[in-house]
């Protein structure tokens, strides 16, 4: 199946230890052992993967200003398939061929059911954003792409020290001293330990 | 300096005061033909004040009507809002006394007091705090977890003191300072 110039591999794999395939000390995306992974091309170079099987997302949402913490921390188990465009050295280097034995462990009666579900899932984000993603590039960061239990699509995207996070009902920007925390009662905007609050009731609050 | 010669001098000096006057004048009537004269005199500061003191009654008179400004900041009421007093608000006495409740003990306090300076792993509290184990430190992180006024970090696992944190440790330390002054009066 090809979106413009990205194609998703017919061949499946599964990662033979354990991979944390982002971290920084904001966040950690990890993989378990025995995760069945599908290749994502972009002429003909390997950019991404659809991984299904037992991985953790663990992201500190938290924002600290002069007045205190605000926020959460974000702890969510992968166990669902989800995407993953970036760098995919590290997670080539641990993958091998799966056997239908490790389809049949994850719930697929052949490799053709994976590759559904990977498209599926490469078409819902991919959706009218063609133009914005076929140039991604292994330098560009990484974009991740999660269903939640309510088949809502949560996107992390990074780069070095920025994040862009977006869940439902939340949205978690931050790079180094700033940050931004949008709950559907709120906005909040971080700068140096300096705060503004906008609230949904029309209240705004600075706070130095 | 003879009587003559003293004279001469006060009866020119009586006409160089007389010049002056003469050219003050002038630089007066310049001024007021350009429309920035005023005439405040001496008492500038108070004309400035009355000024400023007219402004700002005209602005807190306009903010009052739709703005209502409190200790927490501004909020702006929407047309026909009333603005609802603290008291007026719904009290949740459950949460209240869970929060209370985690203020409550020595160590607890302790360890706020020691996340106002920034955040802290456990082993930098437990440094601080000697005089507890491990094992308590942990169950007193929990209850102050739960009742919202600190918060970890899943990926560092930081130990970070929250804004109602921040709010309740201060309230408490001005609670007992009041108390202690009103006990020594």
């Amino acid at each position: 199946m090809i979106w413009q110039d990205y194609q998703i591999d017919s061949t499946i794999s599964k990662a033979t230890e354990d991979i944390t395939l982002w971290e920084t000390e904001k966040g950690i995306v990890k993989i378990e052992k025995g995760t069945l992974a599908i290749g994502l091309k972009l002429r003909d170079q390997q950019r991404g993967y659809v991984l299904h099987g037992h991985g953790e997302l663990l992201l500190d949402a938290i924002v600290e200003t002069e007045e205190g913490a605000l926020g959460k921390p974000i702890e969510k188990e992968l166990n669902k398939p989800f995407l993953m465009l970036g760098d995919t050295d590290e997670v080539q280097q641990h993958l091998t061929t799966a056997n239908k034995e490790d389809l049949t462990e994850m719930d697929y009666e052949d490799s053709q059911k994976f590759v559904n579900e990977a498209e599926d899932l490469f078409g819902r984000l991919f959706r009218g954003r063609l133009y914005d993603y076929r140039c991604f590039d292994k330098h560009d960061g990484f974009v991740f792409a999660f269903p939640s239990e309510a088949d809502e699509l949560s996107i992390l995207v990074t780069k070095d020290s920025k994040l862009v996070y977006k869940a439902e009902g939340m949205v978690f920007v931050s790079d180094r001293n700033k940050a931004v925390l949008k709950s559907p009662n709120e906005v909040v905007v971080v700068r140096g330990g300096k705060m503004h609050v906008v609230k949904k009731h029309g209240s705004f609050r600075h706070c130095c | 300096m003879s009587e003559e010669e003293l004279k001469k001098e006060m009866h020119k000096l009586k006409e160089e005061m007389a010049d002056l006057k003469e050219q003050l004048k002038d630089m007066t009537e310049r001024k007021r033909s350009r429309g920035i004269y005023i005439d405040v005199g001496n008492r500038i500061h108070d004309y400035i004040g009355d000024v400023m003191e007219g402004v700002a009654e005209g602005i807190h008179g306009e903010l009052e009507k739709s703005i209502f400004i409190g200790p927490r900041g501004v909020r702006i009421l929407r047309k026909g809002e009333p603005y609802r007093k603290e008291e007026e608000i719904e009290v949740n006495f459950p949460k209240m006394a869970e929060v209370m409740s985690a203020l409550g003990e020595e160590h607890r306090l302790k360890i706020l007091a020691e996340l106002m300076n920034g955040g802290k792993y456990v082993n930098d509290l437990q440094e601080k705090l000697l005089e507890i184990t491990t094992s308590t430190l942990s169950s007193h992180l929990k209850v102050l977890e739960e009742a919202g006024l600190v918060v970890q970090e899943k990926v560092r696992g930081r130990y970070l003191i929250t804004i109602p944190g921040r709010t309740a440790y201060k309230m408490a330390r001005r609670v007992t300072k009041f108390v202690e002054r009103g006990n020594n009066q």
